[in-house]
């Protein structure tokens, strides 16, 4: 990667820069991180915009997501028609809001995203059992599940509707301090 | 059909809904990457219009209230989430994106103003998509330079700074690439979170810190004080043995490495070229050095502190950090499920620990509780007492002893003394863990920090303490260049254990662990410990740099092989940590600990030393002042004779050596203190009222669909005939998740129905 590259326009870089929190070369060896997942599919020369998506199979084999327990939501969450398949400008939003220069908000937001199963904006007793059994892979028994997810809404349900809202996730958040460090993916 | 100004009034309502911060998305807009729009509302309105008519009459009749807006809010949300996932509507026009919605325009209308580094800020962190981002930046671009083009005349040097602050953001931009292509260690990095997770990596991290701070000071040193030195210096004509570098001295003793090689005079290379006064350049590098060491702490405490002490007060004992904080560095496949593993015991203690809350110990049990604690503190206070008083007797007798043994290895007695007791004594302080029983672990974790800050605070106050009262006082020859050879020797001793500890001490623990005791398993590292070790060498460092000025350099070259053995040793000899350990909070803890002992013990100790001490008459910088602060007070007095410079000497006279503005700027910074906290204090209050007003209103709604469903029960049993309709209503709607948002829909249909009844 020299000084002169042809995969982008100066005028695509720049846009780049502006809307994610990488450089230029963290921008340009996520470009090439991206082109080694489908060498074939993916062309070397993305000034005309061409629309290719990498399939969720090979996002998913990335070594730095495929033993996560929240591969397959993460993908979901970031492409863009929510089934997994990536186009490059979702998977640099990704690696950029999983940066440990992304804000809290930021990152408290797509967390909720991810942990929100269904899709309907609210985490509920069915996502969070979802959640429980990814993250435990099966040791804990089904009472022990909802007892934990009782237990959660318990905490964290300020208006006590039986489900988390956009609001009690960020002000639990708020409350560990360790999320900004361990909702981070090295890239 | 709905109007569309009927539309517009929804989207109107939905503006004044009170999101909390500052471009955070309002529960509406949490569907990012869909059309959000005019079509969207009229889609909605087309498959259930009397719906979207009762959620008006319904916003309507209650508009102040911002639960029923979320309630309308939420139903219209299930029918938007249905139909945009739907295939068809993929291929609607993206014409009616974000940035054509109103709250789209308002934020564009927003980021114009804004200077162009905070509108860069605010983009990025939108909760968009990239090409959402992207429209956002170019539509504002667009609108920036139609503004500018109006307003050329008056705006003429606001263009100009414009102009300025791009290239100033294009060369940080650069700056930050080269740095980050520089960076060191990342790759090791990266392994090493993915298979020990975040908290283990925190080590690291500070060992890089302190790494760079050490780049820092050497280069500071190296420029300022170093090389000037080498252009004068003088031949050294002692002999080199090996042993130099374990002792120090010898040979070392006449290199620019020790205070005694540098001279007092003024360099001067041609008779009319710049002179370079050694004293004042030697006495503003360190004080410059300092300045920027006490900023740079600082800076780094307030930002971890920012982010760490948000909420003190409510810190949960519960469950649910453990739900939402997996650990997403980890990437190993044998971690991973190692971590899932210690994670289902972790939650199920939890679980236990909730249901046992009630359960008390007896009086007889608390008493042996407290008994044991204060046993252990007891022994522990004793024992740091005793190596204190080891230590002294042994800097007092050290002189004497050096003389009746001439070996030149005696030297090593005192540092290796020191070493012993920072290797075993904290061990035998983390035995108390089985005698003592703590409420929570993290009381455990607190107290072993505790015991062994007090211990290492305690050596090097005693040492220091007898090298600027004994040494310095003594007759020495050359007493800061002895001190500078101590704290090396000190220096080396440490590392030296610090390696044998790692390639033998954690390699036999493995051994044993899996072949002798299997029971034992791999331990785990223990990252207070080692994070204090580092701390105690970084003092070291510090209060050396006066006396020793390549010291930053030894330290660097320490820390760079450090990290390489404590990298190798963890992969070998290590397994992955079984309990949460809260990194974010002890990094915090950490910081502060380097600021506050360490960093202000080594300020107190430079002050004794320039402003208290004699500097010997043969050697170094400083012979012949009576005081080393003497050299400063001697040129401001050389400054007032000379015309020209006379606003230095103001400055120092009424704003450094005048006690009033001290004074005053004291009294300052305790006012804006104060009000700080009392605005703090003021927050806190706000929060929680807040806070139950949020249960408050969660028990309004919880109440009035209580009573809905009690009228419609009413209604069903009076009007059996309706009952088909409403069936038919609520299946067209698609399949709901929850319950009540079942109920929802039913009842304002039915109210609507009864009211449009009752204007009838």
């Amino acid at each position: 990667m020299g000084s002169k590259q042809t995969v982008f326009t100066h005028e695509q870089l720049e846009e780049y820069q502006d809307c994610t929190f990488f450089t230029r070369k963290e921008i340009m060896r996520l470009f090439y991180r991206y082109q080694d997942l489908a060498p074939q599919l993916v062309p070397l020369d993305y000034t005309s915009c061409p629309a290719v998506k990498v399939p969720y199979q090979l996002i998913g084999s990335m070594p730095e997501l495929k033993d996560n327990p929240f591969r397959q939501r993460i993908a979901q969450v970031f492409s863009e028609d929510g089934d997994g398949h990536m186009t490059l400008d979702n998977f640099l939003d990704m690696f950029s809001v999983m940066s440990e220069m992304a804000p809290r908000d930021l990152k408290a937001y797509y967390a909720f995203k991810i942990y929100d199963f269904n899709n309907d904006d609210y985490i509920c007793a069915w996502d969070l059992e979802q959640t429980v059994t990814r993250l435990t892979r099966g040791e804990l028994s089904a009472e022990e599940v909802s007892l934990v997810c009782e237990k959660v809404l318990d905490e964290a349900d300020g208006d006590h509707d039986g489900r988390l809202s956009l609001e009690d996730f960020q002000n639990m958040i708020l409350r560990a301090p360790d999320f900004l460090s361990t909702f981070h993916i090295r890239i | 059909m709905m109007s569309d100004n009927r539309v517009h009034e929804i989207i109107i309502e939905l503006e004044n809904v009170p999101s909390g911060i500052q471009n955070h998305p309002s529960p509406t807009q949490i569907m990012r990457d869909k059309p959000l729009a005019n079509s969207a509302f009229s889609m909605v309105s087309s498959t259930s219009d009397i719906h979207v008519t009762d959620s008006l009459i319904f916003s309507h009749r209650n508009d102040k209230k911002h639960n029923q807006l979320l309630e309308f809010s939420t139903s219209l949300k299930e029918p938007i989430s249905q139909t945009l996932r739907s295939p068809e509507c993929l291929g609607i026009d993206t014409a009616c994106t974000f940035h054509e919605t109103v709250q789209g325009q308002k934020l564009i209308t927003s980021l114009i103003p804004m200077t162009s580094r905070e509108r860069i800020k605010t983009i990025r962190n939108q909760p968009r998509t990239m090409e959402e981002k992207r429209k956002l930046r170019n539509i504002v671009d667009k609108e920036k330079s139609k503004q500018s083009h109006h307003t050329l005349q008056l705006k003429c040097c606001a263009q100009y700074l414009n102009s300025i602050s791009r290239g100033y953001r294009r060369s940080k931009n650069s700056l930050s690439d080269l740095l980050s292509s520089i960076s060191l260690w990342q790759k090791a990095l990266k392994v090493i979170g993915g298979k020990f997770g975040t908290s283990v990596l925190s080590y690291f991290n500070f060992l890089r810190w302190l790494l760079k701070f050490n780049i820092f000071s050497f280069a500071l040193n190296f420029s300022f004080i170093i090389i000037p030195q080498l252009t004068v210096a003088e031949r050294n004509t002692l002999q080199f043995t090996g042993l130099e570098f374990l002792t120090g001295a010898g040979y070392f003793t006449k290199t620019v490495m020790y205070y005694g090689f540098y001279t007092n005079s003024t360099i001067r290379h041609r008779s009319s070229g710049p002179s370079y006064d050694m004293q004042l350049a030697y006495i503003f590098t360190i004080g410059a050095w300092l300045i920027a060491c006490f900023f740079s702490l600082l800076y780094s405490m307030a930002k971890y502190f920012r982010n760490s002490f948000i909420n003190p007060h409510i810190y949960s004992r519960g469950i649910a950090k453990f739900i939402f904080c997996w650990d997403f560095t980890v990437t190993h496949e044998k971690a991973v499920k190692l971590k899932q593993k210690n994670l289902s015991t972790e939650i199920r203690e939890n679980l236990s620990e909730i249901l046992q809350e009630n359960v008390k110990f007896t009086f007889r049990q608390q008493l042996a509780c407290f008994s044991a604690h204060v046993a252990a503190w007891l022994v522990s206070a004793g024992v740091a007492a005793a190596c204190c008083v080891a230590v002294y007797y042994l800097a007092e007798y050290n002189s004497e002893f050096l003389r009746t043994h001439r070996d030149p290895g005696a030297v090593l007695l005192l540092p290796f003394v020191v070493s012993c007791i920072n290797l075993i004594v904290p061990r035998f302080y983390s035995m108390f863990g089985l005698v003592e029983r703590y409420e929570m672990p993290r009381h455990e974790v607190y107290t072993l920090l505790i015991r062994n800050i007090f211990l290492k605070i305690s050596v090097i106050g005693i040492l220091c303490y007898s090298w600027l009262n004994i040494v310095a006082l003594s007759d020495e020859e050359c007493w800061e260049t002895f001190i500078g050879q101590e704290i090396y020797r000190l220096l080396l001793m440490d590392f030296v254990f610090s390696l044998a500890d790692s390639f033998l001490g954690e390699f036999l623990r493995r051994i044993i662990g899996m072949r002798f005791i299997t029971s034992l398993g791999l331990q785990e590292f223990d990252i207070a410990r080692n994070v204090l070790e580092l701390i105690y060498a970084q003092t070291l460092v510090w209060i050396g740099i006066f006396f020793c000025p390549l010291l930053p350099l030894i330290q660097m070259i320490t820390l760079f092989i450090m990290f390489y053995v404590k990298y190798i040793s963890l992969m070998r000899n290590f397994q992955p940590p079984s309990k949460a350990w809260r990194a974010s909070q002890m990094i915090t803890v950490f910081i502060f600990l380097l600021f506050f002992p360490s960093f202000t013990g080594v300020l107190c100790t430079l002050a004794i030393t320039v402003w208290r001490l004699k500097p010997s008459a043969n050697c170094g910088p400083f012979r012949g002042v009576p005081l080393f602060i003497q050299s400063i007070y001697l040129w401001i007095d050389t400054l007032r004779k000379r015309s020209g410079y006379t606003w230095v000497v103001w400055i120092y006279q009424n704003l450094i050596s005048s006690v009033h503005f001290f004074f005053i700027l004291t009294i300052i910074v305790l006012i804006i203190t104060y009000l700080y906290w009392q605005i703090t204090e003021g927050r806190k209050v706000m929060i929680r009222l807040l806070h139950e007003q949020i249960i408050n209103e969660g028990k309004d709604k919880m109440f009035l669909i209580e009573k809905l469903t009690k009228l419609q029960d009413m209604e069903k049993r009076a009007k059996p005939s309706t009952l088909i309709l409403e069936r038919r209503e609520t299946e067209q709607q698609g399949p709901l998740h929850l319950g009540e948002c079942d109920a929802t829909p039913d009842l304002r249909f039915r109210r609507s129905v009864q009211e449009d009844n009752l204007k009838a």
